[in-house]
């Protein structure tokens, strides 16, 4: 079966590649727009009009010349970093996240699986600059996740639930969705169980709705608000805060169950890579 | 702040299962994830695995690993895949929030419409992380309720809730009025179990003062509610 699926490679490659090879993220999020009634997904014009110069298409080139250069104590560029469909195997990759690696024992969101081959192939350590700065449009994690997750823009939102251990973790990632703690006694459902609704001016994505939600995820976005490009992260971070909750560890195994359950809920969806956001 | 004694026993129980298997635990490699059901495999992650910021301070004291806790409420209306508990777990949220409330002496008053104005429109307060809210003299928690609440024209509020426009014109300020109003921004859960309006009262968030200036913002004939 593992040959089987080695000699089909080329061919999904040629195909995923003329697929989505002229659309752009504006193009994946109009499909979009055209294909349901949303006032989440429409409620942003200004942004429609500047996706195609969205600062984030920058990111894209800077990631692929970081990614395809030899850094690091070892000066070797990521080319042998396994995303989960074989070394090297950047298309489509990014939609198939949280996935289990069996070189670490763990199911792990995309950016614990990109700071882990840069550790592993390159050398990095937590105190280089490379692993340790993760925030804001001049740190390397933004740029690499930008361009990876790039090629898979327009693709179906596709996390594998093969292993019981991704199943395990998108099941407690649900739970977590739904389950009312602190001041406020909020949980993610108290926004994201309805259409339409708003949190002031902001209208919300409803999590029933893959439609609205794979936006939702499609992560990472310019986030205009912060004059940067922000990770799925960064959002479930924020999240946390306003809820008044604790926020989860960076690539941790709250982060990682709730990004599970997260793009489960989009599945089958086009991601849109990278976003803009409010 | 919470209550942490059980409504059932059998909510009890369950949640001594789930401590008990939590704190035997002592290393995430040693658990084995697949093992558990998912509620006590998301109660591990929250809780035991040191995926969340669990000892970082508070601002009423402590740390949040008390706020992530759940209390009896919390638990009973946490429903996975949304809807609401059974009719006699609604009834044991309902009359556990009616006994939550505590009134001010001297009973139930408006305050000052114009600061409960300010009070609806704050967002602020209780936030800690990347940005933690330093309650201090000048920058106390607000009332939140324009997050999820319409109440007039002059500044948009969410639609999470219902629409308050013109509130009190409708209801007047009779002592009964007073008291459901109270009540609700106390504990709405005394009337409506399992809501998603926030116990600003029972957990905290507002003083019997601060509750009074909000309830004169909507209820106040002179406020821009209810012009």
């Amino acid at each position: 079966m593992f040959r089987k699926a080695l000699l089909a490679l080329p061919v999904a490659l040629a195909l995923g590649a003329t697929a989505n090879a002229q659309k752009a993220p504006e193009d994946v999020l109009q499909g979009l727009i055209d294909s349901i009634d949303s006032s989440y997904l429409t409620q942003s014009e200004m942004n429609l009009m500047m996706m195609p110069d969205s600062p984030a298409l920058w990111l894209i080139d800077d990631g692929k010349d970081l990614f395809h250069e030899a850094r690091g104590p070892n000066n070797v560029s990521l080319e042998t970093c396994d995303f989960g469909k074989g070394p090297g195997v950047l298309e489509g990759a990014f939609v198939e996240f949280p996935r289990f690696f069996e070189d670490t024992g763990r199911v792990m969101d995309f950016e614990s699986r990109l700071v882990h081959c840069m550790k592993t192939i390159q050398g990095f350590t937590d105190d280089d600059p490379a692993i340790r700065t993760k925030h804001g449009n001049a740190a390397d994690i933004t740029k690499l996740q930008t361009y990876v997750a790039s090629l898979s823009n327009g693709h179906a939102w596709n996390p594998p639930m093969d292993h019981p251990m991704e199943q395990a973790m998108r099941d407690a990632g649900e739970v977590i969705f739904y389950r009312r703690a602190g001041t406020m006694d909020f949980s993610c459902s108290t926004c994201h169980a309805a259409t339409g609704k708003r949190i002031r001016a902001s209208v919300l994505p409803n999590s029933n709705v893959p439609e609205e939600w794979t936006k939702a995820v499609s992560w990472p976005a310019f986030r205009v608000g912060h004059d940067n490009v922000r990770s799925a992260q960064h959002r479930v971070g924020e999240c946390y805060w306003q809820m008044r909750h604790a926020e989860p560890v960076w690539g941790g195994t709250g982060m990682t169950a709730i990004i599970s359950y997260w793009n489960d809920r989009a599945r089958g969806q086009p991601a849109i890579l990278p976003d803009m956001k409010r | 702040m919470f209550k942490k004694t059980s409504l059932a026993a059998g909510v009890a129980a369950f949640a001594a299962f789930l401590f008990a298997g939590g704190s035997s635990i002592a290393a995430a490699d040693e658990v084995d994830f697949t093992a558990m059901s998912a509620e006590e495999l998301a109660e591990y992650i929250i809780l035991e695995s040191g995926g969340f910021h669990l000892d970082a301070a508070v601002q009423e004291g402590g740390t949040m690993r008390a706020r992530m806790e759940q209390d009896d409420m919390q638990r009973a209306c946490s429903v996975v895949g949304g809807g609401k508990p059974d009719a006699a777990t609604l009834e044991a949220v309902r009359t556990a929030a009616a006994a939550s409330i505590t009134y001010p002496e001297g009973g139930i008053k408006l305050g000052d419409w114009q600061k409960g104005r300010e009070l609806s429109w704050s967002g602020f307060g209780f936030r800690v992380g990347h940005r933690t809210d330093e309650h201090s003299g000048n920058r106390q928690p607000g009332g939140n309720c324009a997050n999820c609440h319409q109440k007039v024209g002059d500044r948009d509020g969410g639609t999470l809730g219902p629409d308050l426009t013109g509130y009190g014109k409708a209801r007047g300020t009779s002592d009964a009025m007073l008291k459901y109003v109270y009540d609700v921004i106390y504990n709405a859960h005394a009337y409506f179990p399992c809501t998603q309006m926030p116990r600003m009262g029972a957990q905290g968030v507002l003083t019997h003062a601060q509750i009074a200036d909000i309830m004169a913002w909507l209820l106040d004939p002179e406020s821009p509610v209810n012009q």
